[in-house]
């Protein structure tokens, strides 16, 4: 028998109030235990608001919601125990300390971790005794992400968590992410970039207008939607030229072989589909930068 | 009330790192310099016109401030995904304001007790301020929920000031009749004042005391359950 999952979400709409299109149009999926799954959609598709949901902020929802096999419903504020959150914006008080803060925060739970260690580990230790409010937009937001682990939840929502953060840091949370998962945790991940579900998530549904167009594996979608392919940059006649072949069968490829004798090769690299490209082919629409 | 001990203390913490207390200590110090260039004589009329002010406005005010700051830094949505119950969450909030007033009220009537010997029954005088502060906390609430700024909440709060300043000044002119009184228990400003002048023994028709009392519970109660609850947490939430 399948192990009960830890999210098992049936035809969930939402319409906000004063708003007359549905925000969440009848979407279903799983989040089995362990796993890292992703909700990928573009600006407005509907991500923060299902994640709004399931962290139970909004109640008034249609469809049913199964947290580990009883309806989200029947349970009390205990869930929260359970759960950690992290918000898409900043949610800190800017005229307390990141220590207090936290500290705050923590003494608001029955399970806590340590702290400092998590301070330590996206790098916001030495500035733990400074105001929130003279921070950074990305030394925010990883204080946003200790927030969501100071009660060492199970399961871990993450709505755009790394927003704001240059590469270094975005690998940081990243690597704490799956260090996360690994030690047993299941991660709910909402994003709009390609890069993390493409690094973290084991599966993926794309949202778009509320509505969930496909779910798989990052690794079932470039095979469903990728191109196998060789990009050639050529120097002819005085220009760049470019040409695109198929990795298959390359080696008896004529027009191929006879480039890479007669002209002087610029760049040659063996492409597959990006993930860029699937999300564009998928929800029909451009990634935001 | 899951939590209410330590999402007080924080409320508590904030009202100091934020300089609201220290900002309602300033106002206070305030009032007793008032209480100084007034002088001796007339100083018994205006002790409890001063803690009236300070229970009313300045309550709407720092509750208002404490607000505005919550929905900027979206804290608000930080502490519901935790397991504190909603019920501790606002009355850690309320608590934290009756504090405030307790503080101004506290050092307004012993010191005009022991300077200027104006006596009053401070049992009566904090029971009536916890209960004025109680009403105009969820006051505050049901300003900041409707308007964009502190500009906004202040406009309303003169105007609410204003309104039913009128029926109170009308009266003291004779226009009503005394028989009229009743029907000014149903301005919370009065009540409220007569609640504080009943304290400090000044002529006020007792009857009257639990009328206004009942009334201002009842008010706060109400904005609570159909104002503050719902749509707080539905701003709170949106961003
Ligand atoms: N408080 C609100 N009131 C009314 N409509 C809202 C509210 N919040 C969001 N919406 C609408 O609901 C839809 C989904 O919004 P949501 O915030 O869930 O999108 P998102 O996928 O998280 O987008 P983003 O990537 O920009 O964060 C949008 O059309 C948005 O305009
Ligand atoms: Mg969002």
């Amino acid at each position: 028998m399948a192990k009960t999952p830890v999210f098992d979400v049936k035809d969930l709409r939402f319409t906000y109030r004063k708003s007359s299109i549905e925000a969440v149009a009848g979407i279903s999926f799983k989040v089995h235990e362990g796993e890292i799954f992703g909700l990928l959609g573009p600006s407005g598709a509907g991500k923060s608001t299902t994640q709004k949901i399931l962290t139970r902020l909004y109640t008034d929802y249609q469809g049913e919601i199964m947290y580990r096999g009883q309806n989200l419903k029947s349970y009390d504020n205990q869930y929260y125990e359970d759960i950690g959150v992290g918000f898409e914006l900043p949610v800190h008080f800017s005229k307390l300390t990141g220590m207090e803060n936290m500290k705050f925060f923590s003494e608001l739970y029955r399970s806590r971790t340590e702290i400092e260690p998590l301070m330590e580990r996206v790098g916001l230790l030495e500035d733990k005794d400074r105001l929130v409010g003279e921070y950074s937009k990305g030394m925010k937001m990883r204080l946003n992400f200790v927030r969501a682990l100071l009660n060492n939840p199970n399961v871990l929502f993450l709505d755009e968590v790394t927003n704001g953060l240059d590469p270094k840091n975005a690998r940081i949370i990243k690597d704490a992410i799956r260090e996360f998962k690994n030690n047993g945790g299941t991660v709910f991940l909402s994003t709009h970039l390609m890069n993390d579900v493409e690094e973290l998530c084991d599966r993926v549904a794309f949202i778009r207008r509320g509505e969930i167009v496909e779910i798989a594996t990052p690794r079932e979608l470039k095979i469903k939607h990728g191109q196998r392919e060789v990009n050639v940059e050529y120097f002819d006649n005085g220009k760049t030229k470019q040409a695109t072949f198929a990795l298959d069968g390359i080696g008896e490829n004529e027009q191929f072989m006879a480039l890479l004798k007669d002209k002087t090769i610029e760049t040659i690299h063996s492409g597959e589909t990006s993930m860029d490209e699937i999300f564009i082919a998928v929800t029909g629409e451009e990634v935001d930068a | 009330m899951h939590n209410f001990v330590p999402l007080f203390k924080g409320e508590m913490q904030r009202l100091v790192k934020y300089k609201i207390l220290q900002i309602a200590f300033v106002v206070t110090l305030l009032w007793l310099a008032v209480l100084f260039l007034i002088g001796e004589d007339s100083v018994a009329q205006f002790v409890p016109l001063f803690i009236f002010m300070d229970a009313t406005m300045m309550t709407v005010m720092l509750v208002g401030a404490n607000l505005f700051y919550e929905k900027q830094e979206n804290t608000l949505k930080t502490l519901l995904i935790t397991p504190s119950g909603f019920a501790a969450l606002m009355t850690s909030k309320f608590l934290s304001a009756i504090v405030l007033a307790f503080q101004s009220t506290a050092v307004i009537s012993l010191f005009a007790y022991f300077l200027f010997d104006v006596t009053v029954s401070f049992g009566w005088l904090f029971m009536g301020v916890a209960l004025i502060t109680f009403m105009h906390t969820a006051l505050g609430f049901l300003f900041t929920v409707f308007v964009k700024d502190f500009t906004g909440l202040l406009a309303l709060l003169i105007l609410y000031m204003f309104v039913f300043a009128f029926p109170s000044i009308f009266y003291a002119l004779g226009v009503f009749g005394e028989s009229a009184e009743v029907w000014l228990m149903f301005s919370p400003t009065h009540a409220s004042l007569l609640l504080i002048e009943f304290a400090y023994g000044l002529d006020v028709r007792t009857v009257l005391l639990p009328i206004g009392a009942v009334y201002l519970l009842v008010v706060g109660v109400a904005l609570i359950k159909w104002v503050v609850v719902p749509k707080y947490v539905e701003t709170a939430v949106k961003e």
